[in-house]
Parts: C-alpha cells; sequence; structure tokens
C-alpha cells in the first residue's frame, strides 16, 4: 500500500498540512481515503503522530522536578514542546513494552548505555543522531550507538557518621567488614556494581576485576547475606533506608549521597573510595510519538554546560560536558563523582560487559538474595 | 431475645485485634505534623507544612479531581453491567451460570500483577486505534478499573438478590407484568440498597485502586494513588502522612455518622 | 427468552471477554511462543530454582497471613455479630475504617510504626525495653504485617454471615444440657460456622497470593514473592515466555484452588 505515488501524495498533504494550508482533520480524512483504511493509515504517518509534548522517562523521585528545572522549561521556551516527566522507570521489559505495543507513548528515556545498546541491536531505539548531538560535548569514550552521555554517576558507600566518625569505612572491603563496623547493610536489588563490590572485597585488584568472575562474587555475597537488611530498587528507598536508621551503611548512588547528606543533618557521611562509576545516558525509544527529530533536539539541549550545572546542583549528577567543570562551584566538587580527585579513587563499571552478561548475571544475583 | 454474649475471653482478643487494624492509621497522624522534609518521626517540634504542601501543590487537587472522574465513571459502568448481569443470572438462571459468574469473577481473583499486565497490553493496542480510551488517558484507566471492580458489584448485587423473596417476582409474572416491568417496578426497587452499596463500594475500590493503575498511567493520568505511590515509593515525601490523615478523617467521620445514625434507628444489621 | 439472556448477561460477559479474556489469552500465547514455540518455558519455571524457590515462599508466606488474618477476623467477628449494642458499633468501626482506607496508606502507616526510627522503636529505647533497634519491616515479619492488616475485613464478611446463620436455638440447647462456654463455642459454635471459615481462608489466600503492593512497599527486596518476580521477568530482565508461563501457572493454580472452595464450602461464604 505504501507505493511510491501515494508516499508522494502524503508527503503532499504533510508538507500542506505543517505549512498550516489544511486542517488536521482534512489531513486525516484525505490520508485515510489514499490509504484505504483510515486507522492503520494514520498510524504509519510520522505527521499525523507528531505531537507537541515530549515524555522523557526517568527513575522517580527527585529526579522528575530537576530534570523539568534544567532542561525541561529551557526547551519548552526554546522550541515550544513540552517535555512531561514520567518517573515509572524505563526498565529493559518496560521499553520493550512500549516498542511492542506498536504505538510507544514515550519518547526520550534515562537508560544505561549498556541496555540502550541491546535494545537497539534488537530494533528497538533510534539511533542517535551525531549531526544534531554533539559527540565532542563528551567525554572521550563516553557516547555510544543509542545513546547519548548525559551524566555520571556512582555507587558508593554511605554510612551512619554518629557510629563511624572517627573512622569511616575506606573500601569495599570494609563494607563487607561487620566486626570493624558493626551494623546491618543495604545493597542495591538489580546486582549492577555490587559483583564488582563483593570482588573488590574479596581481594581482587581494581584492574582484574573485568571479566567478573561471578562465581566468586556470589559466593561472597551469599556468605554476607544475613547483614543485608534490605536491597533497594530505586534511590528513595536507599535514603530511607539510611534516614530511617535500618542500617549503618549502605551502597548507594553517589546521586543520592548529597541529598541524604543534608536530610541526615550530616549524619549520613558517603566515600568516594572504590565508588564504580557509570555513565548515565539518553537514548530515544524506536518510532517515538513526539518525533525523532524533536527528541534528538532535546539531548543536544542537554548538552548545554549551564544546563549540566543546574543538574549537578539538583541531583548531583557528575556532568557529561567536560566544558561544565569549570562552572561548578569548588565548595561542592567533594559531591562531583568525576571532580578529578574524587575519579581517581573510584573504578569505571565495563558497559560491554554488562551489554552481554547483565540478565543472565542479574538472574543469579536474584537467586542469592532471595534464596 | 436472649443471646449468648461474647465472655471476657472473646472480648480481650477481639480488643487486640481491633488495636492491630487501628495502630498504622494513628500511627500516621503525629508523623503529617513534622516538619522535616523527609519521613520522620516527631521530635517535639510541629509544624503545618506538610498540609500546606497539600494545598500549594496543584498535583495533589488534579490527582483528587482525577481520580474522582475516573472512579464514577468506572463505578456506573460496573455497577449497570453488573446489575444487568446478576439479574439475568437470577431471573433466568440460565445453563452454565457456574462458568459465566467465573469469568465475571475473573478479574477480582486474579492476581493484580497478572490483570495489570493484560489490562497494559489491552490499552496499549487500543492507543494504536484512538487517543480517547488509550494508555495513560483517563478514559482508559476508568476503562480499566471498570473491568477491576465490576465483579465486586456482582458478588454484592447476587447476594442482594439472593435475599430477595422470588415470590414477590413470580406474582408480579403471574398478574401480567413483562420482564420490564418485573425488572425496574418489582426487583430493582427490592435491591436499592444493595445497588447503591455496589456503586459506593466500586467508587471507593477505583478511587485507591493502585495495583494496576501504575502500570497503565505515565505522565498524563496520574490518579490520587499513583501520586501518594510516587511520593511512597520515590520521594519518602511526608505529604504523604499528610493526605493520609485526611483521608482516614473523611472515612471516620463517615463511619461515625453511619453509626451513630444506625444506633438510633435501631437494631437493623449493617454489613 | 433468548433477547433477554443477551441483553442481561450478555453486556458483562462481552465487555470482560474483550477487555480482559482475550488480552490474557495473548499473555497465555507468549508463554507457549516465546522465545519458541513449545511448553519449554513451563518446564523452565517449575525447574528454575529462582523461580521454584520463590513460589514455595509465596505459598509459605500466604499460608501464614491465611491462618492470622482468618483467626483474628474470626476474633473481631465474634464481638460483632453477637456482641452488645456498644461493642458492635465499636468493632464494626474498627472493622470498617481501615477497609475503607487505601492499602497506600496503611502501607505507610505500618512503616511508620515498625522502621527502625519508627514510633515503637522509639518508644521501646525511651522506656529502655529494647537497647538497639528491631527489625520489623523490610522483611518478612513486616511483609505479613501488612497482608493481615490488609486482609483481616475480607475476612470478616464470610465468617459474619456464616455466624449470623448459627440457629440460636442450637446454642441454647447446648447450654441447657449443660455445656459450658468454652464447650459450646469449640464444639457447638465453631463447627457450625465451619463453612465461613474455609470460605474466608480461600478467600484470603487467593488475595494473598497475588500481592503486589504491600510487599513492594513492607518487603525492603528480600522477601521476592511471585507478583514480583512475574514484574521482573516482564519488566527488568525480560523474559516475556517465562513471565508468561508464570502468570497461567498461578492463574491456574487459582481456578483450582477456586473449584475445590467451590465444592467445599459451596461459595465463597456468601
Amino acid at each position: 500500500m505504501n507505493g511510491p505515488f501515494q508516499r508522494d501524495q502524503v508527503e503532499i498533504l504533510s508538507e500542506r498540512l505543517k505549512r498550516g494550508q489544511i486542517s488536521r482533520r482534512d489531513f486525516a480524512t484525505g490520508l485515510a481515503l489514499l490509504l484505504g483504511t483510515s486507522a492503520i493509515g494514520l498510524r504509519a504517518t510520522p505527521a499525523a503522530a507528531q505531537s507537541k509534548d515530549l515524555v522523557f522517562v526517568n527513575w522517580g523521585g527527585d529526579a522528575g522536578p530537576a530534570y523539568d528545572a534544567a532542561y525541561g522549561k529551557a526547551f519548552l521556551e526554546a522550541t515550544g514542546i513540552t517535555v512531561k516527566q514520567d518517573g515509572s522507570g524505563p526498565t529493559e521489559g518496560a521499553i520493550t513494552a512500549q516498542v511492542e505495543s506498536g504505538k510507544p507513548s514515550w519518547d526520550v528515556v534515562d537508560a544505561d548505555p549498556f541496555s540502550a545498546e541491546a535494545l537497539g541491536k534488537k530494533g528497538m531505539m533510534e539511533p542517535i543522531d551525531y549531526t544534531v548531538v554533539d559527540k565532542s560535548k563528551f567525554r572521550p569514550g563516553f557516547g555510544w550507538e543509542y545513546s547519548a552521555s548525559t551524566y555520571f554517576y556512582s555507587y558508593i558507600i554511605a554510612y551512619d557518621a554518629t557510629k563511624f566518625k572517627d573512622s569511616p569505612p575506606k573500601s569495599m572491603a570494609d563494607f563487607f567488614d561487620v566486626e570493624k563496623f558493626p551494623g546491618k547493610r543495604a545493597m542495591y536489588k538489580w546486582g549492577a556494581g555490587m559483583w564488582e563490590a563483593a570482588l573488590l572485597a574479596d581481594g581482587v585488584p581494581a584492574d582484574k576485576l573485568y571479566p567478573l568472575d561471578l562465581k566468586r562474587a556470589h559466593d561472597k555475597i551469599a556468605a554476607f547475606k544475613g547483614n543485608v537488611v534490605g536491597y533497594w530498587g530505586g534511590g528513595a528507598e536507599s535514603q530511607s533506608l539510611l534516614l530511617n536508621g535500618d542500617c549503618s551503611m549502605a551502597i548507594i548512588w553517589s546521586t543520592r549521597a548529597k541529598l541524604i547528606e543534608q536530610d541526615s543533618g550530616g549524619d549520613i557521611g558517603f566515600v568516594w573510595n572504590e565508588g564504580l562509576i557509570a555513565p548515565g545516558a539518553m537514548a530515544v525509544v524506536k518510532n517515538n510519538p513526539g518525533g525523532k527529530d524533536a527528541a534528538m533536539q532535546f539531548i543536544a539541549s542537554s548538552q548545554d554546560p549551564a544546563k549540566q550545572v543546574v543538574m549537578f546542583e539538583m541531583l548531583a549528577q557528575g556532568p557529561a560536558n567536560p566544558a561544565a567543570d569549570a562552572l561548578l562551584p569548588a565548595a561542592d566538587a567533594k559531591y562531583n563523582p568525576v571532580a578529578p580527585e574524587n575519579f581517581a579513587v573510584q573504578i569505571p563499571l565495563d558497559m560491554p560487559w554488562y551489554e552481554t552478561n547483565y540478565g543472565p548475571a542479574l538472574d543469579e544475583f536474584l537467586k542469592i538474595i532471595s534464596a | 431475645m436472649i443471646r449468648l454474649k461474647p465472655g471476657p475471653v472473646s472480648i480481650t482478643l477481639a480488643a487486640l485485634v481491633a488495636v492491630f487494624l487501628l495502630m498504622p492509621l494513628i500511627a500516621v497522624i503525629p508523623v503529617s505534623f513534622t516538619p522535616t522534609r523527609y519521613l520522620s518521626m516527631p521530635s517535639g517540634e510541629w509544624s503545618l507544612r506538610h498540609y500546606r504542601a497539600l494545598i500549594e501543590n496543584p498535583a495533589w487537587a488534579q490527582g483528587i479531581w482525577l481520580s474522582v472522574r475516573i472512579g464514577l465513571l468506572a463505578s456506573v459502568t460496573a455497577t449497570l453491567l453488573a446489575a444487568a448481569f446478576s439479574l439475568g443470572i437470577w431471573m433466568l438462571r440460565p445453563a452454565f451460570a457456574g462458568a459465566m459468574m467465573g469469568l465475571a469473577l475473573l478479574p477480582m481473583v486474579a492476581p493484580p500483577v497478572v490483570s495489570a499486565l493484560t489490562l497494559y497490553f489491552f490499552l496499549t493496542s487500543l492507543s494504536k486505534v484512538n487517543g480517547v480510551i488509550a494508555y495513560d488517558t483517563w478514559a482508559g484507566v476508568a476503562l480499566a478499573h471498570a473491568v477491576m471492580v465490576a465483579p465486586f458489584a456482582v458478588v454484592l448485587l447476587s447476594v442482594a438478590l439472593g435475599q430477595v423473596d422470588r415470590r414477590i417476582d413470580l406474582a408480579a409474572r403471574s398478574m401480567g407484568a413483562g420482564i420490564g416491568t418485573r425488572i425496574f417496578r418489582v426487583i430493582l426497587p427490592n435491591i436499592r440498597f444493595g445497588l447503591l452499596t455496589a456503586f459506593f463500594l466500586t467508587f471507593v475500590l477505583s478511587w485507591e485502586e493502585i495495583g494496576v493503575t501504575l502500570f497503565i498511567t505515565s505522565v498524563n493520568a496520574v490518579t490520587l494513588p499513583r501520586l501518594m505511590w510516587m511520593g511512597l515509593r520515590d520521594n519518602i515525601d511526608p505529604a504523604i502522612a499528610a493526605i493520609s490523615v485526611v483521608l482516614i478523617g473523611i472515612v471516620v467521620v463517615a463511619l461515625l455518622i453511619r453509626t451513630i445514625w444506625s444506633l438510633r434507628v435501631g437494631g437493623r444489621d449493617p454489613g | 427468552m433468548i433477547r433477554y439472556r443477551l441483553l442481561l448477561l450478555g453486556p458483562l460477559l462481552v465487555f470482560l471477554a474483550a477487555t480482559y479474556l482475550i488480552p490474557f489469552l495473548g499473555i497465555v500465547r507468549w508463554s507457549v511462543t516465546l522465545p519458541e514455540p513449545g511448553l519449554g518455558q513451563y518446564r523452565a519455571a517449575l525447574t528454575d530454582p529462582l523461580v521454584t524457590g520463590v513460589i514455595w515462599r509465596t505459598l509459605r508466606i500466604c499460608a501464614t497471613v491465611t491462618v492470622i488474618s482468618v483467626a483474628a477476623a474470626y476474633a473481631i467477628t465474634l464481638v460483632w455479630v453477637r456482641g452488645g449494642s456498644v461493642a458492635r458499633a465499636l468493632s464494626e468501626l474498627c472493622i470498617l475504617i481501615p477497609f475503607w482506607i487505601s492499602v497506600l496508606t496503611r502501607a505507610f502507616g505500618w512503616l511508620s510504626l515498625l522502621s527502625n526510627r519508627g514510633l515503637l522503636n522509639t518508644w521501646a529505647q525511651q522506656l529502655g525495653i529494647l537497647s538497639e533497634p528491631l527489625a520489623m519491616v523490610r522483611n518478612e515479619f513486616g511483609v505479613v504485617v501488612g497482608m493481615v492488616h490488609y486482609l483481616i475485613p475480607f475476612a470478616v464478611f464470610p465468617l459474619a454471615s456464616a455466624m449470623r446463620a448459627v440457629d440460636e436455638r442450637v446454642l441454647l440447647a447446648a447450654r441447657g444440657m449443660g455445656a459450658g462456654r468454652v464447650r459450646i463455642f469449640w464444639q457447638v459454635f465453631v463447627p457450625m460456622t465451619t463453612g465461613g471459615i474455609l470460605g474466608a481462608a480461600l478467600l484470603v489466600f487467593v488475595f494473598a497470593l497475588g500481592f503486589f503492593v504491600t510487599p513492594a512497599l513492607l518487603g525492603g527486596g528480600n522477601s521476592v514473592m511471585v507478583a514480583e518476580l512475574i514484574w521482573l521477568r516482564i519488566f527488568q530482565s525480560p523474559n516475556w515466555g517465562l513471565g508468561g508461563a508464570i502468570s497461567v501457572i498461578l492463574m491456574a493454580g487459582i481456578a483450582l484452588l477456586m473449584l475445590a472452595g467451590r465444592r467445599f464450602a459451596k461459595g465463597p461464604g456468601q
């Protein structure tokens, strides 16, 4: 049904629609006539689906308001496109479900680069358009086919400073040592960073971590399990585990560290040592309702160093654009995962390893923590 | 009538259960008056900031209004469908009534997560053909809620019909009343209390539905429970305590009025 | 007659078939087609130690919850149905107030009460009963407490109708023959309400099986139950075929339970 002629007609129609020569309803009627079927035909044309909104899916909590303040509002002013924040979490399965439904309602997702790559290879993500998104605004080595580097975060140790003020934990070995640092622990439910933590604690040198020795990591975690009070699935949960005093030490996202420190009035501290640093990225869902171009523009707009500073101030995201470093207030460097002195003591997660091994490794991990 | 009344042991056990039932609801009250940004326990300082947040943040009012609209549409739809169905079962006693009842009660007994998946894929496939009743629209959520709460209306109305004396229907029939007259003049007036209860229960169930709503909404149809879930899971926002106290207050006042009223009218078994 | 049959029974059945049954068959289809056609996912579900472990834990938690909920509901229903007018009014309020309040508010209440810096731990430490806070949420205990609290009112209704149906004269006759209170209760009253007990237990167990919200909020991640496992298989590390197979197994289990319940209790106590 998509013969060259019809396609040409459709293009003319949508061209006229864009110029405002015909109303949207005329356009739909014309299309329906051309294609013979109304409902199915409409879906196939991006022009008809073009809406004035973008839906940006993040992981909830304070992230929504922060993204809105840093990127959303400015994008609305510049382009007239509203960016709505959905905090429900763009997990791999949720993105798959969106794409499989045939009519995704999500546009841009705050995804792990490795899952964006895996999904992209299955045809579920739009490749990043590097004519719009500027690769030179990334740190070298960060920027992938299906996702664009937007920030850095890290899995770091946070601890009850009322208990360990004088000798705070300094390594993952300390995290796993309940003799020296008594109390319960909390860990991340979805595995990432936890294997590395266990292996580091078990004496594997940082430069020999990958490929991960999962058996050894899981043995370590299984033996330690009795000391873990909870496995958090989202940033807010990790916050409440610490703030409610449910544990004396937790591995948390560095983006939560500043919030926890403030909310607890300094009773919760954190360290960068042996933090496991990871890149965060934006990716675009295939056939997104707001249109690929608008989504790429949005990503490009988020590369502005001044806006990334806002994200740093509100969420402690380490800026992806190195030009932002100079704009950061020096006093806040201690919350910045990519500040040179912090970056130096951390270990980067290996994205290619995660792309191929994450799914099965997570299954094993869950088997152990929920046994 | 002479009745054997519960003895001290029963009363004590029941009182323990009562304390257990009310305890978490009472616990919410002091938390709602704390001054801190995150969920914390009272420490002597009191503040109304979380109540102020409820008024100042328009999201709460929007969520409440959305939940009211969804609840009304869902409960009217569910009650009407369930009333017709229950009447059909009661009056016609069809073959395979058991299987039909099974289908009618399916969304109630199925695990919420399975219902959520089912309705998620149903609504996203509706999204392909229209933008009104679809994923993340208020009408779509109302439709899903109607599915989820209809079985409760079926149960309530079947119980109500079970208490209707069949002889009045037989009498009407023998006097030549058509099926319409029997339904609207004879049977429905007899179960009007059941209809009202069904409407009210389905409204409340929709008003507080979260298990399915979580999956079928994104940014446009943020109902009150979804807003509360975000506050609980994502933000640990003590505004949750404030809204909870408001909701508890409404329920307690409504039930107290009802109890006092029924005590004064006397005798009739509520339930 | 056919016309009325269609008019009365048709709408709800067509509505539910279109919105629920047919989409559910889509999930059934995944379970036998993804990633390849066959029953492989069912074999995987029943042999995978993660899945079977979670199923066993779910059954164990649900059984515990059922026993506690029904016993507690029995105690308060007894007073509601047979107590004096003040006791009845009070117990009715205690049953109905939580019943009408959202599961989110209730979970939040338990978090405020039971967490390490919650009201109970704070008081117990101030009074010197505890030196270290006792972990009561973010574990199985918290999940059981939250679920029992949610389900007691549901257990009350079938029990109440069974208790209301007890013939007063039988009890008076038993007393007339010299039976004491305890004996009347255990040997006459309880056996006469067995149908209600079974109905309540069935209802509670079935509702508990698919619980999602309360464990997610009170479980702290270490007590994964079957509903969360399905969520995990659909959304977190996707394997829709396996997620579908677990859903179908769960639905089949519930259907069997309901059928067995009909046979034993002739409907859930209504």
